[in-house]
């Protein structure tokens, strides 16, 4: 019987992240992925932030192949005869740049590839059909007839997972929690690109379309994104919207295509590659399901998914740092059982993840299709919201106004009196600037909630 | 590769690499079918693979050009339609995903 301490489940970026964390902690850990090579079963419109890559891999810009940095952010309100855009072009990301387009085949492979170089095991062309359970509690998983066992096993495979399924975390899939979506990856030259979208070499464009009503359709939304000399093209809409408006996704992206405005920026693109995916359209899963005995959901197949960007990328990678913390602790214990595994939330609670996810989730229910197919009119309220995300930092979170006060209340009486008055001040003021801080957060969450009115409306 | 407006789906299929499994990885109970009102896959399917035989009264599909969105098995009503990922290192292989 072959047995492991940790088996990961999917080598995307949840499971990459968590296998190379749990590598560099020396614990021995098995990464299995059913595509040949890691990435060949991955579609993303992928603009990927690159901020949480860096703090687990801080080489990674040099060793990466990207695409283009993605500078420009146009959220465009389309119809028929209107176009309404705004742009916001981030100068500063020139500078220091977060997000790029890049492709997944390339970029899964490099992140797994991290992994297994750190002492993880990666096994490709290994779909897990199944979960070996002992009396409630996953001891293993099932590759056709094979059968390999672990201490924990994290499920990180992504929308369907398996390891959610069957472990009863999340047994049921509900086609109003997902979104379609169909890519299409058009050719052209550089020199057209940069022309089309007033580019230079490396700097990149992203498009986001809206509230297009394509025979009363209007809840799809679309993503058009530039690569080095190919542009990505994305339509996506909630299953269940498709189902009872009876339409058809890829009929849908080519009005997208056909649309004047769009037309002329993609005009005389060949079709490189035709592409398909689902995504989970937000946190649905309650917190108390990521977790089970011997096993942890991480990214996608948690819903640990921020809808409001339709950034999965980083947020996954944030999950799989966090449960392989977790799965530390249970070594250390030698406890792998409920209990000790849902100290997962509170790692995850220690970074601005779950907040963010559960917030961002709400907007999920405007992809449900319950009858709310306007999106905003307007437009501005959107790529504000939109445009904020590329500042997001899902790692951090402030503790200082707690530390400080625990410090200032039990510390001072410690302390000699000539340093009692000097420090506390210091503390003080570091404890008012960040709670400043938070009072702007909580503006920019107030804000979201007004323009969540504003679809309820 | 094709630069035409207005391109087929079966063209647009052509441009994606795909390792046939012997097995199927979707099965369907097709005598569900019969009963169906809404078939719901021929809608959702972005690869078409789900299509109605007027003549023999009988879904056809063809799990060779399934792209792995899965949706199929998420919508259908009679709950018939069977879909699960490819066995080992078969199906689709995304170059530019
Ligand atoms: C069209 C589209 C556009 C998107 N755009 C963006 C974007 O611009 N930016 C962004 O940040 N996010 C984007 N996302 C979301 C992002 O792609 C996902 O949230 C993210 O990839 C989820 O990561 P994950 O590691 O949880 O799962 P996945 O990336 O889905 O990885 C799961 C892995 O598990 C493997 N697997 C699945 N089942 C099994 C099994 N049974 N056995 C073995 N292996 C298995 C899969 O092959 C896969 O490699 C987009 C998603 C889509 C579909």
């Amino acid at each position: 019987m072959e047995k492991t301490t940790c088996i990961i489940v999917g080598a995307g970026p949840a499971g990459s992240a968590c296998a190379l964390s749990l590598a560099r902690k020396g614990i021995e850990t098995v990464l299995l992925e059913r595509g040949r090579t890691p990435g060949e079963k991955n579609v993303s419109s992928f603009v990927l932030f690159i901020k949480e890559l860096k703090r687990l891999v801080p080489e990674c810009m040099d060793e990466l192949e990207l695409e283009r940095n993605i500078v420009r952010s146009d959220q465009i309100i389309l119809s028929d005869d209107d176009v309404k855009t705004i742009t916001s072009f981030n100068y500063k990301h020139i500078r220091n740049p977060v997000t790029f387009s890049a492709f997944r085949r390339k970029f899964d492979a490099w992140f797994a590839k991290k992994a297994s170089m750190a002492g993880a095991e990666l096994i490709t062309g290994m779909t897990v059909t199944d979960l070996i359970i002992d009396n409630g509690r996953v001891i293993g998983v099932k590759v056709g007839d094979e059968e390999l066992y672990a201490d924990v096993v994290v499920g990180a495979d992504g929308y369907h997972s398996k390891v959610a399924e069957r472990s009863g975390l999340n047994p049921v899939l509900d086609p109003g929690q997902c979104l379609l979506s169909v890519k299409e990856v058009l050719n052209l030259p550089a020199e057209v690109i940069n022309d089309r979208f007033q580019l230079t070499d490396g700097l990149g464009a992203e498009l986001g379309l809206w509230n297009y009503d394509v025979n009363n359709f209007k809840s799809g939304t679309g993503t058009l994104y530039t690569n080095t000399d190919s542009i990505s093209i994305a339509a996506f809409a909630s299953v269940a919207d498709l189902k009872n408006k009876n339409m058809k996704l890829h009929a849908y992206l080519e009005k997208f295509k056909q649309h004047p405005y769009i037309n002329a920026l993609i005009k005389d693109g060949t079709l490189r590659e035709y592409q398909a995916h689902i995504l989970s359209n937000g946190g649905r899963i309650a917190p108390e399901k990521l977790y089970g005995d011997g096993v942890l959901l991480c990214g996608e197949a948690g819903a640990i998914m921020d809808t409001m960007s339709g950034m999965g990328v980083p947020t996954c990678i944030v999950s799989g740092m966090m449960a392989a913390e977790t799965i530390e602790m249970a070594v250390k214990k030698r406890d792998f059982s409920a209990g000790t595994l849902k100290n997962y939330l509170k790692y995850l609670d220690s970074t601005s993840l779950l907040d963010m996810v559960y917030e961002s989730s709400k907007v999920g229910e405007y992809w449900d299709g319950a009858g709310k197919d306007e999106m905003p009119d307007d437009i501005k309220a959107v790529a504000d919201c939109y445009n904020k995300w590329w500042d997001v930092d899902y790692m951090s979170k402030d503790y200082y106004p707690l530390m400080a006060n625990l410090f200032f209340k039990i510390g001072k009486h410690f302390m000699p009196k000539i340093l009692r008055w000097p420090l506390g001040a210091a503390i003080k003021i570091t404890s008012l600037y960040s709670k400043t801080c938070e009072k702007i957060k909580s503006k920019i969450r107030s804000r979201y909630y007004e323009w969540k009115k504003q679809y309820d409306g | 590769m094709s630069g035409k407006n207005n391109m087929t789906v079966d063209e647009k299929m052509a441009t994606v690499k795909i390792k046939i499994d012997k097995e199927a990885h979707i099965t369907v109970k097709k005598e569900f079918c019969k009963k169906c009102t809404t078939r719901t896959c021929l809608i959702i399917c972005t690869a078409e693979n789900y299509k109605w035989d007027e003549e023999r009264v009988e879904l056809i599909f063809n799990y060779e050009g399934c792209l792995e969105c899965g949706a199929c098995r998420l919508i259908c009503p009679e709950g018939a339609i069977d879909w699960s990922y490819p066995k080992q290192g078969c199906g689709v292989k995304f170059r530019f995903g």
